[in-house]
């Protein structure tokens, strides 16, 4: 087996330095070496983007990365969105639209939406669908996801909004 | 109800579009699906070597390499726990049904691709699976079926040779006279459905997580299930242990759906490795072990025919089921629940009253079958009103005007069908008729051209009614011969010293907002705020006894325990609030987390007082003659009948000329699930389910070759719905309460489904209706579609 090394990364603006074999995949390092279990594991291949987190403000699957590529690079998980106990604008509209159900799947969403509502803070319902069609959910059918993501993209944008 | 309040009116919170409590957790990231759980030091990880083959002899087993490999603990094949692990089975010895016995680890043969031989214990998860590819296992391949039409066969390979074929259940049944105003009716149309078989995928996939605690010799699983107390029951019974020794606890969950509520392999092995071993052990599935392992559903070829007059008016209907069960009966379900659920659905709304059905649940060498949301309801749904469109063009009749003339009517409730079934009340023409607006059914008729050709795609619309039968209790299991479900659900509401309820439920949750509604119930009972409600459940360390959570039976019967603990609590909170305000109980009214006597507001005692002096904290004795300490109360629920549910769902599709895809452009629900808990959620449930449906309509399959390997094993090849395909619901609710349960409540989980298969099924058959086309099968996929446009599949 090959050595492990030592990757040191921030994630949600603190740092983690943990010594992992090469093969380990980033979302195991973020659940099982950092303790953040928020971010899930759905299918490990890469298509329902349970898994999605910001690398360098850049959303990727992390069930598709490998720990050591994250060396020296800031992550933003789902745990990071909140201002302590207070949700930020996309997690409170996902609450007030009943856009989850099991709620399994959201943190994925809501990262992907997170890096959407960046770069386009007025998106109407075509552009909304076609950035969720990234992302499996199995239980709500999307149409309240569809309406949070305008509840959310109608409110003043929070600091917290865009990490 | 005279304690809610002066006005005497219905509670606050009951109806209301309460936004869940389960959510803050959830959206920070912070709740606890199974693979959260946190891990002891010292934990295992089991991984299982599963056969390539879909039928093989298993000869050798070589684990010498892989039990060499630095982090590998053990390697433990089927033969080595035989004796720890008997087999398992749901099915007793009854007429029509044969026992099919299942080993956790095979022992002489595997029977589907993914069938468990041996497993791993090692120190992490991925050594664990390096070591999966070291063992080496002397497989004999033998023939092998998929097909249930193959498996009929005389010459077909038998899944279990103990068995005389492969038929591990029959039955059937017709009522009196069917054959003779079969035979004079004045039309018979006759048709044969195929419905494909699909899984349920859940987002979370399956696992678990055994820890041994030493000073009790016990073990308590943590695994992702929507029936913790049938686990418990099924793993102590299977493995002779006494139930104190084990404990299940459902954290939560991500998506059930029906697949969960079954005791799965990985859940035995797991408790019998951690007792075996002295350790908690964990098993976490993949996705591919997911679509392999974990049951399937449908699968079923419904040949059915129906007799009518010339004016529509249906005389008689008989169906012959084939499903596909796999290759073992399953627990607690066992083999018979599609089988008999698919013509126990068959006559939905319709009043007709002549109806025979035979039904068969074949063995293949496939992954077991059983419950997903709907079970058979949708397919034979899709079989019913394909047939209803069929006599409209027959007849030259309007398909609308066909349903009219058959459906129960207004007036006709309390109605009993022709399978027994108690329809107490139902808007099955009102949901119709208001749907029928919405969607201006005669302007969408008028405006399309005849040949149905507008853009390049044939335009189509499907009018589907349809019932959902929810909320069952034990005299429908008894009756349908499910020994292994209980029926009824428990609920224990207390009131604890700080003045807020704690409610404790016999439910564990996937998604449904149990925490909410059930709160609301409470709310309501007690006259308290939702948010001083705090709502449990899923552990059976904690929980009382109970059914669990599947088939739309949440809100009737955990909601009808939850209501009548709740009750039994208000009525003691009363006598403890008059015996402090010197008053007569009955005149105490339960109000905004206060009690007062009715009338004199100013005289009035809050919860906290109420409950501190129930629970002995005060400076003198409070006791009122008579009572106990504590302010606490525990009921079931078991509802004499089944709920039933029913809505109307009309789809407008648009069918590429071209390309042969099928688009949803509109979709319309009108739906009763009696009174409404919160409607948020019922729209969530609707909407949600509309999804799944349509995924089953339009794409989704599990498929395997005639050698029974899986070809659609990734979320690649089976086509779950995404965003682009599902579109935004335009839903209404009718309200006719059910009049013979407690709550008034019926099942609101499966109706989506339920609704979808016919409605999109129906209009792909209008738009293509121009061009003769038979639409008869599921998916509808592309290839399927351009088929039937070009004539090859007609």
């Amino acid at each position: 087996m090959t050595a492990r090394r030592d990757v040191r990364v921030t994630v949600n603006g603190r740092a983690y330095t943990r010594n992992v074999e090469p093969r380990m995949l980033l979302v195991d390092f973020l659940r099982h070496e950092c303790g953040l279990t928020g971010t899930h594991v759905g299918c490990a291949h890469g298509v329902c983007g349970a898994c999605t987190i910001l690398l360098d403000d850049v959303s990727i699957r992390s069930c598709l990365a490998f720990a050591v590529q994250a060396e020296g690079k800031e992550i933003t998980t789902v745990e990071g969105l909140a201002d302590g106990e207070s949700p930020n604008a996309l997690q409170r509209a996902f609450h007030e639209n009943h856009a989850l159900q099991c709620g399994y799947c959201t943190p994925g969403f809501l990262m992907s939406l997170t890096e959407f509502l960046r770069e386009t803070p007025d998106p109407n319902e075509a552009q909304i669908r076609e950035r969720l069609s990234g992302n499996l959910c199995r239980c709500t059918g999307y149409a309240n996801i569809v309406r949070a993501v305008r509840a959310a993209a109608r409110r003043p944008r929070d600091e917290d909004c865009a990490p | 109800m005279s304690a809610r309040g002066d006005d005497g009116g219905a509670g606050t919170w009951v109806g209301r579009p309460v936004p869940r409590k389960e959510d803050p957790r959830l959206l920070r990231g912070i709740g606890t699906y199974i693979d959260d759980v946190p891990e002891p030091r010292g934990t295992l990880h089991l991984a299982v070597l599963r056969s390539p083959y879909a039928h093989a002899r298993i000869g050798a087993v070589d684990a010498s390499e892989a039990e060499a490999l630095e982090g590998v603990v053990a390697v433990v094949t089927g033969a080595d726990i035989a004796d720890l692990i008997p087999p398992f089975t749901a099915d007793y010895e009854r007429p029509g049904f044969k026992v099919s016995r299942r080993s956790v680890l095979a022992t002489d043969k595997a029977r589907f691709v993914g069938d468990g031989v041996a497993l791993i214990l090692a120190e992490n998860a991925y050594v664990a699976e390096d070591a999966l590819g070291l063992v080496l296992v002397d497989y004999e391949q033998l023939p092998a079926v998929s097909d249930i039409e193959d498996a009929l066969k005389p010459d077909a390979p038998r899944v279990h040779e103990e068995l005389a074929d492969n038929v591990l259940v029959e039955g059937g049944h017709g009522t009196e006279g069917f054959n003779e105003v079969f035979e004079a009716a004045d039309h018979v149309l006759r048709e044969r459905f195929r419905v494909n078989r699909v899984a349920g995928v859940a987002m979370e996939p399956r696992g678990c997580l055994a820890v041994y605690e030493k000073s009790d010799d016990a073990v308590t699983l943590w695994t992702g299930t929507q029936v913790p107390h049938m686990l418990r029951v099924g793993i102590a019974r299977c493995l002779g242990w006494p139930e104190s020794r084990v404990r299940v606890v459902a954290p939560d969950v991500g998506g059930g759906f029906g697949p969960k509520m079954y005791l799965y392999p990985e859940e035995l092995l797991a408790v019998a490795m951690a007792r075996e071993y002295r350790c908690p052990v964990k098993w976490i599935e993949d996705r591919l072990e997911d679509f392999l392992t974990t049951l399937q559903a449908r699968d079923h070829v419904y040949e059915v025919a129906v007799a009518f007059d010339g004016d529509g008016v249906v005389k008689a209907v008989s169906v012959d089921a084939l499903v596909n069960s796999g290759a073992y009966s399953t627990y607690p379900m066992g083999v018979g629940l599609e089988p008999f659920q698919g013509p126990l659905n068959m006559p939905g709304p319709y009043r007709f009253r002549q109806f025979a059905f035979t039904c068969k649940g074949i063995a293949t060498n496939t992954c077991s079958t059983g419950a997903y949301r709907g079970v058979s309801a949708p397919g034979v749904a899709m079989a019913m009103e394909g047939m209803m469109d069929r006599v409209a063009r027959r007849l030259g009749l309007d398909r609308v005007e066909v349903r009219r003339r058959n459906l129960v009517g207004p007036d006709e409730f309390p109605y009993v069908n022709v399978v027994d079934q108690l329809y107490v009340t139902g808007s099955y023409v009102e949901c119709m008729n208001r749907a029928l607006e919405m969607v201006d059914y005669e302007g969408y008729l008028a405006a399309r051209p005849p040949e149905r050709l507008v853009d390049g795609k044939y335009r189509g619309i499907g009018v589907a009614v349809v019932t959902e039968l929810g909320g069952q209790g034990a005299a429908r299991y008894k009756a349908r011969g499910l020994s292994d479900l209980p029926g009824f659900d428990t609920a224990r509401v207390e009131l604890g010293p700080d003045g807020r309820v704690l409610a404790t439920t016999s439910f564990s949750s996937q998604g449904q907002g149990h925490e909410t509604v059930f709160a609301q119930i409470v709310a309501d009972e007690l006259g308290v705020p939702v948010d001083d409600v705090t709502v449990r459940g899923g552990d059976t360390g904690a929980s009382p006894f109970g059914t669990g959570t599947f088939a739309s039976r949440g809100a009737v019967v955990g909601g009808g325990a939850v209501m009548r603990a709740s009750g039994e609590l208000r009525e003691k909170v009363r006598r403890f609030a008059a015996h402090l305000l010197e008053a007569s109980p009955d005149d105490i009214v339960l109000e905004g987390g206060h009690a007062h006597v009715r009338g004199v507001r100013q005289m009035r005692i809050g919860f906290r007082d109420v409950a501190r002096a129930a629970h002995g904290l005060t400076e003198s004795m409070q006791l009122p003659e008579g009572e106990e300490f504590g302010l606490e109360a525990a009921a079931t629920y078991d509802p004499e009948a089944s709920s039933v549910s029913n809505a109307c769902h009309i789809a407008c599709v648009g069918v590429d000329a071209a390309t042969g895809l099928v688009e949803v452009e509109r979709y319309i629900v009108v739906h009763d699930c009696g009174r409404v808990v919160n409607p948020l959620l019922v729209k969530g449930q609707i909407q949600g389910g509309v999804a799944q449906g349509l995924g089953q309509v339009l794409f989704e399959e599990i498929l395997y070759d005639a050698e029974g390997q899986m070809l659609s094993g990734t979320l690649m090849d089976y086509m779950v719905p995404t965003a682009l395909d599902v579109p935004t619901l335009e839903m209404e609710h009718v309200e006719s309460p059910a009049t013979d349960n407690i709550g008034g409540f019926k099942g609101a989980g499966e109706g989506g489904v339920i609704g979808a298969l016919p409605a999109v099924a129906c209009a792909v058959g209008d738009a293509l209706a121009p061009l003769g086309a038979n639409v008869n099968r599921l998916p509808l996929r592309p290839d399927t579609v351009l088929g039937l446009i070009e004539g090859v599949g007609a």
